[in-house]
């Protein structure tokens, strides 16, 4: 299977990722050098899938709801982002929206 | 530990034969420590594993600088045991590579070669310990990030047991798969890093609680008696060899300790790669989506929301961490999930399955190179992305069962360390390190 210069952009659509032209490039021939590899998984034959003991190796990740009384730590926001202001991540608008510096959307 | 250990790797780092290893370092030692079975131990830890002193940058420009408000369970018991962190280490950009060159602040140089790499992505850590810098260091594992590196510089470095180690912390790249690890000087150093490290975190809801770890009592243990399994996919006729050479060499000094040597097939090897190539970085793909420049990190503005994340993603993110990205979004996309995804898990349950079937049928370890060659040249395998991969093609299929490993020195050729891996069943981490210990003391390159 390969992609093409179309599908490579729409992956990085989906990936919120921005390539420029060079990068376009080489992303394809990449892509398309790993997916060729990869598409040795096919050869596997389509017989019955291994156990739920093989896929979780015989564990199970719940765990018993149990109330402790301890109080999730409240990290400070305010410290890590790029911008935060009375308790909000501040960031621009949707692509379109107007928003009205006066408080108003 | 000596105060002036700081002084040292200043120095060191300093010339011209400096190895980029750290990425920040602690200003000072601290002026107490905690009485415990690490008293005064500097540890170097790999940049993506959680720090409140030192930033964590994951070896990326989109958190350059950035500090962590917690620390990492593993840390956090490292400094209860009495260690104290020297400095956190330079490494591929998230965990994404194999050979410590994908970072944004420099390649990182092997000790033995300073023109050739250290293996990924923990090589700071390696190149830190193999330098002399540290005894001990922690690094972290996706599909080889330990013990690929150990074998590129000579040192020791165990992979445990998935849901061994808190994963609290640790960045994540493949939550599947990813798991802090330890290198030493020697066996008893990784081991004994390890014991403290280990055990069941409630902060991490994949954290197994299956009780303490004690591995280093098994040091002394010997092999006699025990039955090592040599995988006829692991020595392919295409291995170079003198890679083969010492493989057998060891094997033999294992053979000659009382150990029962047996050759079995896990012939779902072949579609390692292919497997955890899909996997991984379509768990990544998932796991990065965090970082879109707003609640941490570096941001490039924009107009509008949907240019920012793109922008701030572009700028943040290095070449193969994007290609990762992209090459996970696809494997998961509509039309494409099971041709990849699915074909892929099917694989995974398949490796793990001829694991399990060996070891029931009474195999204690298994005994494989670590890596297909020694160290390559600075700048030989990034513009060839399917050959780096192949780099882990020996290691990869422990991180999809979970099963442990280890890498120990068997030797070197042309001057360059060549690792030899011990695989261990589920939670027997012992075993690997009975087995590492022998070799170690019956001439590989130790401490």
């Amino acid at each position: 299977m390969s992609v093409d210069r179309d599908e490579v952009l729409r992956i990085a659509g989906l990936a919120r990722l921005h390539l420029d032209d060079d990068e376009l490039e080489r992303m394809t021939g990449d892509l398309n050098a790993i997916l060729g590899y990869v598409d040795t998984l096919g050869e596997l034959e389509d017989e019955a899938v291994p156990g739920e003991e093989e896929r979780t190796q015989g564990r199970r990740a719940t765990r018993a709801s149990e109330e402790t009384g301890a109080v999730p730590e409240r990290l400070d926001a305010s410290k890590l982002a790029p911008s935060f202001e009375d308790g909000f991540f501040v960031v621009p608008p949707p692509p379109g929206l107007h928003v009205d510096d006066g408080g108003g959307s | 530990m000596s105060p002036d250990v700081l002084d040292r790797i200043r120095a060191a780092e300093k010339g011209d034969d400096g190895l980029n290893a750290f990425v920040s370092l602690a200003e000072t030692a601290p002026a107490h420590y905690a009485d415990g079975p690490l008293a005064g131990m500097a540890v170097a830890v790999k940049d993506n594993i959680a720090t409140t002193e030192l930033p964590t940058t994951c070896g990326s420009k989109l958190l350059e600088g950035y500090v962590s408000p917690f620390q990492a369970t593993a840390v956090r018991r490292l400094q209860e045991a009495g260690a104290w962190v020297v400095g956190k280490t330079n490494m591929d950009e998230f965990g994404m590579g194999s050979s410590s060159e994908n970072s944004a602040f420099g390649p990182v140089r092997n000790p033995h070669d300073v023109e050739r790499v250290t293996g990924g992505s923990s090589g700071g850590s390696a190149a830190a310990v193999a330098a002399g810098y540290v005894r001990m260091a922690l690094g972290s594992e996706t599909g080889g990030s330990v013990r690929q590196p150990a074998a590129f510089c000579g040192v020791v470095g165990i992979k445990p047991t998935y849901g061994r180690v808190s994963r609290y912390g640790l960045v994540a790249f493949a939550s599947s798969m990813d798991q802090i690890g330890t290198f030493g000087r020697t066996v008893d150093d990784a081991a004994r890093l390890l014991e403290v490290i280990a055990g069941h975190d409630p902060l991490d809801a994949t954290s197994a609680d299956v009780g303490a770890l004690s591995v280093s009592h098994a040091v002394g243990r010997g092999v006699s008696g025990m039955v090592v399994g040599v995988p006829d996919e692991y020595l392919p006729e295409s291995l170079d060899p003198g890679i083969r050479g010492l493989v057998e060499g060891a094997l033999a000094r294992l053979e000659g300790e009382g150990a029962v040597l047996r050759r079995v097939s896990l012939p779902h090897a072949r579609f390692a790669i292919p497997t955890y190539y899909v996997l991984a970085p379509a768990e990544a793909s998932s796991n990065l989506s965090r970082f879109d420049g707003v609640r941490y990190g570096r941001r490039v503005d924009a107009d509008d929301i949907g240019a920012m994340y793109e922008e701030t993603r572009s700028a943040g993110f290095g070449t193969e961490v994007k290609r990762r990205i992209m090459l996970g979004t696809y494997a998961l996309s509509a039309g494409y999930y099971d041709r990849y995804y699915g074909r892929a898990q099917r694989a995974r349950a398949y490796i793990t399955q001829d694991f399990r079937a060996v070891f029931d049928d009474g195999v204690d370890v298994l005994f494989t190179p670590t890596t297909p060659t020694t160290a390559f040249p600075l700048g030989d395998r990034v513009d060839d992305p399917v050959q780096m991969y192949l780099s882990d093609v020996f290691t990869v299929t422990a991180n999809l069962a979970g099963i442990p490993g280890m890498s120990v020195p068997i030797g070197t050729l042309d001057g360059l360390p060549v690792g030899g891996q011990v695989l261990a069943p589920w939670w027997r981490e012992d075993q690997a390190v009975a087995v590492g210990a022998v070799l170690e003391a019956s001439g590989g390159v130790g401490a």
